[in-house]
């Protein structure tokens, strides 16, 4: 029964699978709209969505432009606000800059004078002495305090451009909180419990909290995913978002289309794109590929490297003018050669 | 300086005033004394600090009638000295009571659109409501009642109405020109259409319209035409174009010559085409013509020198240059004319005349924006008739109405058909009426002449000859044709031409050529898997070709009919086989070559 079941809804061979899902995705793709529109005065977390965001999906490329992650908590804390609370405050990144009111800087005597901001530090529930011990910890740099004001020193002075660089990454050090995590909000769900959405993502940090429910935290990222989970989830996340995306703007695409886009793109081991630096350019055919962008490279390397087309794919075959090798051109006839034998005989 | 404004004149910068804006007014001041030019105006931009003075040309202006001390300038008793013609319209610009304005000095007046609207801070006066609009859009009736996206529309199709774009038009030499047949001025016109006197130049007819389905024939926007109205001539026209040649000189003695080519030339067309020529090379006057037959007769001399032979120098070899009718246009000769350039070489021009009726595909539109292409022209006894027997000459869908929101459509269906009753021209101008009133205006006239005061009539089918159950509004509204037509257009091939290059089939109508079946279209083949239908588009009926391929070094060879053996030019090699390929892809094996790279093929037998 499951036998049959299968044969029915596999798909027939020869079937143009990639045309019939980038024409599934395209056509739908050209009523959506390149402007993205914010919802000013709530509380969010900024995510590129609509056209953008599927371009840069597809596109797969290295760095989102909004990446947000949601974070899920352990049964015991997810329901209580107050250790929700505590975990979310080592999340968001704080920079030294923020915190400050001014700072003066001392070329000659290297030395950064820092003016803190009272008002943010109780905020983040920090000290100036917490600060100076962040700061101590920093090779070649010496930290003291007198109330508000924070002095770093540089021990070893080099020029006078190291010594500006020095204090620039001081200003821009994260005192607490996750590196690339920008923006944290906690929320709460229709259950009753809370999560986390942030702007910025960093899976491989957040996930080692204790707390964290990493099998239900997840990343918009495919790239991170990559990294952490391997390629079957970035496949999935690819899949998920370019889904989801699609599914915003009221348009409906089966998954099967976007499933398969999905798995192409990971299909080399790593996310490629679809552009000529991903899926395209790997074509086995030399004329496919020099039929969809940059044709005089892929001709010189082709005949550096003594490159063979074999004539097998469906570009190649429109160009040279001959059936295609899908569809009804699937279909060979072959004869046994004790038959030919026969017929000859006749 | 942060105090000073910037003075620039014409856009260069000149100096610097301590008060801009008094600045300003000073030259407002001299410009309405008729110290300086009323051509001068004067901006000043308050964010950037700077005073803009211009007196350049290009600059878009329109009159303002100037108030002060919130009064208007322009007083009763100007006006009725205006009427009694004592002064002109200079008169006004000259004593400052009408100045024009550029878009730089609009932002700094107050401008009030109506008279009674005049505050304490009003500095002008608009000269009239109706100045918010350009000259198309204010001689069309009603536009205030319809949604503000029709109004693009609606002045675009009246700029490619026909009609009778000028009185002349048999004298006259347009490159191409339609004259309407019967040309009327609308029932409901406005004031700025009888100031330009336009029903001089009417583009349209009143056509009495029912808004009435048929039979699905006018679903979505088409329109159906009655056969009768149309053998009386509604919607007919001529269609002239002309062509033209010249004797060109070129360099050295040689010259063209209009003159019957003789069948030794080159490009000789065959004694066909020549045959309604006169002696003189060009044709005669109300001949019948067909597509492809010479109009003017040509010899140019060769376009490259030619070699010297051992008998010195060659007979002059001269080629037929002719100018022939257009592929698919028909007509007759209206008139020819021979005359001489500034450069003293002759020049002929010949028009030619056609008739276009109405026929199925030809674009209507009325001055509302709502167009329509035709799709039936119903012989009268099958169209609906109202109870006084009145058989409409356009039958419009109604669906066309509600999301347009053309509702001046309406307005003017209902008010022309009052108008037609009462024999009186109406007044249609803009912001001129209160659409209510207007309603009741006209529902009275109709009243009183026996009909529905909304326009609403009975009518019968004239298939079966039963009543409508539904009440149809019919009315009378003013159509245009507009020169989209399918004479013009439509196009048809089988077999035809192909490009010399690519053995490819040529594209557009003048050279006969045929639809391109793109990217887009093929991918759509390959979706289906249709794959002996996609070879046939993309080979046997585009650039098939036969090529001669070497089996040794795979490179392209050639059939040598001379030796009867095909060669291959590589290697020497005999052992050839031919390969039905598309030439496109023989062409990019060429170039290919010229990049020093040799593609070979490497056959395979099945």
């Amino acid at each position: 029964m499951a036998d049959i079941k299968d044969n029915e809804t596999s798909v027939v061979p020869g079937e143009a699978v990639g045309t019939v899902a980038a024409q599934s995705i395209g056509e739908p793709g050209t009523q959506m709209v390149l402007r993205t529109f914010h919802s000013a005065g709530t509380a969010s977390v900024v995510v590129s969505k609509g056209l953008p965001r599927l371009i840069e999906l597809i596109d797969a490329r290295k760095r989102p432009r909004f990446p947000s992650m949601h974070i899920y908590f352990d049964k015991g804390i997810s329901s209580k606000y107050e250790k929700v609370r505590e975990i979310w405050r080592m999340l968001e990144e704080v920079r030294l800059s923020s915190l400050i009111k001014g700072f003066d800087e001392d070329l000659r005597s290297a030395t950064l004078t820092l003016n803190l901001d009272r008002d943010k530090l109780a905020l983040y529930e920090l000290t100036s002495r917490q600060i100076v011990a962040k700061l101590a910890k920093r090779e070649g740099l010496q930290a003291s305090a007198e109330g508000d004001i924070v002095k770093a020193k540089i021990n070893k002075r080099e020029s006078l451009k190291s010594t500006r660089t020095v204090f620039v990454h001081v200003l821009k050090s994260a005192i607490i909180g996750i590196v690339g995590i920008s923006k944290a909000i906690i929320q709460q769900s229709e259950d009753g419990t809370f999560f986390i959405v942030t702007a910025g993502s960093n899976l491989e940090e957040v996930i080692k909290i204790s707390g964290i429910d990493a099998t239900r935290t997840y990343s918009d990222d495919p790239f991170e995913v990559n990294k952490v989970y391997g390629i079957e989830a970035a496949r999935n996340i690819i899949a998920n978002e370019i889904m989801q995306t699609i599914t915003e703007e009221g348009i409906t695409v089966s998954f099967r289309h976007v499933g398969l886009l999905a798995d192409t793109m990971c299909s080399f081991g790593a996310i490629k794109g679809a552009g000529r630096h991903g899926i395209a350019g790997n074509k086995e055919s030399v004329l496919a590929r020099a039929a969809f962008e940059e044709t005089v490279k892929h001709f010189i390397n082709a005949s550096v490297f003594g490159e063979r087309d074999m004539l097998r794919g469906t570009a190649e075959n429109i160009l040279i003018g001959k059936q295609i090798t899908l569809g009804t051109g699937r279909v060979r006839l072959s004869v046994r050669k004790s038959d030919i034998a026969k017929l000859s005989k006749k | 300086m942060d105090e000073k404004c910037i003075v620039y004149l014409d856009g260069r910068q000149i100096g610097f005033v301590k008060d801009g804006a008094a600045f300003a007014q000073e030259i407002r001041k001299a410009r309405r004394g008729g110290v300086i030019s009323g051509e001068v105006n004067v901006a000043y931009v308050k964010k950037f600090k700077e005073v803009n003075v211009n007196a350049d040309r290009g600059r878009v202006r329109r009159p303002y009638i100037i108030v002060e001390n919130g009064a208007s300038k322009l007083t009763p008793d100007i006006v009725e000295k205006l009427k009694k013609k004592e002064i002109d319209f200079n008169y006004l610009i000259r004593r400052g009571i009408i100045e024009y304005l550029d878009a730089g000095e609009e932002e700094n007046i107050n401008a009030a659109l109506y008279e009674k609207d005049i505050g304490p801070n009003t500095t002008h006066l608009d000269v009239d409501a109706t100045a918010m609009l350009g000259l198309t859009a204010n001689s069309r009736s009603f536009p205030e009642y319809d949604q503000i996206g029709r109004h693009p529309s609606a002045n675009n199709f009246m700029k490619q109405s026909q009609g009778l774009y000028s009185i002349n038009f048999n004298k006259r030499y347009d490159p191409r020109a339609f004259v309407l047949y019967y040309p009327q001025k609308p029932i409901v016109s406005t004031s700025t259409y009888r100031t330009l006197k336009m029903e001089r130049h009417a583009s349209g007819q009143n056509f009495i319209v029912a808004m009435s389905t048929y039979y699905g024939y006018n679903m979505k926007d088409a329109v159906i035409l009655n056969k009768a109205a149309v053998d009386r001539g509604l919607g007919r026209s001529v269609f002239f174009r002309t062509y033209t040649d010249e004797e060109r000189r070129y360099p050295g003695t040689q010259r063209d010559k209009f003159a019957v080519p003789t069948p030794t030339m080159d490009g000789y067309l065959g004694e066909h085409a020549y045959a309604k020529l006169s002696e003189d090379g060009i044709i005669e006057e109300e001949l019948p013509i067909e597509e492809g037959e010479v109009l003017i007769g040509k010899v140019s001399p060769p376009r490259f020198l030619e070699e010297q032979t051992s008998f010195g120098i060659a007979e002059e070899k001269r080629r037929d240059n002719s100018v022939t009718l257009r592929a698919g246009e028909e007509g007759t000769v209206d008139s020819v004319m021979i005359s001489e350039t500034t450069g003293a070489t002759k020049i002929a021009k010949v028009r030619i005349r056609s008739i276009r009726v109405p026929e199925i595909g030809d674009k209507f539109a009325s001055t509302q924006g709502q167009k329509g292409v035709l799709s039936l022209i119903v012989d009268p006894q099958e169209m609906p008739f109202t109870k006084d027997g009145i058989v409409p000459d356009l039958l419009l869908n109604p669906h066309g109405i509600p999301s347009r929101m053309t509702f001046g459509h309406l307005l003017e269906m209902l008010g022309a058909k009052a108008g037609a009753f009462s024999a009186a021209e109406l007044d249609g101008t803009p912001f001129s009426s209160k659409g209510k009133d207007l309603v009741d205006q006209y529902g009275e006239v109709l009243q009183k002449h026996g009909f529905d005061k909304f326009g609403n009539e009975i009518l019968y089918d004239g298939r079966t000859g039963k009543r409508f159950d539904a009440n149809i509004f019919t009315g009378v509204v003013y159509y245009s044709r507009l020169w989209h037509m399918t004479a013009l257009k439509l196009q048809v091939r089988s077999r035809g031409p192909v490009q010399i290059l690519t053995h490819q089939p040529t594209e557009g109508k003048p050279r006969r050529g045929g639809l391109r079946f793109g990217e887009m279209e093929r991918d759509a083949l390959v979706g289906h898997g249709a794959s002996l239908l996609l070879k046939e588009r993309m080979l046997d009926q585009s650039d098939k070709a036969e090529l001669w391929v070497c089996s040794q070094c795979g490179d392209i060879g050639y059939f040598d009919y001379i030796k009867n053996t095909p060669i291959c030019l590589t290697c020497g090699s005999h052992d050839l086989m031919m390969i039905e390929i598309s030439y496109a892809f023989k062409l990019l094996l060429d170039e290919i070559k010229t990049m020093h790279i040799l593609p070979r093929i490497k056959l395979k037998s099945e």
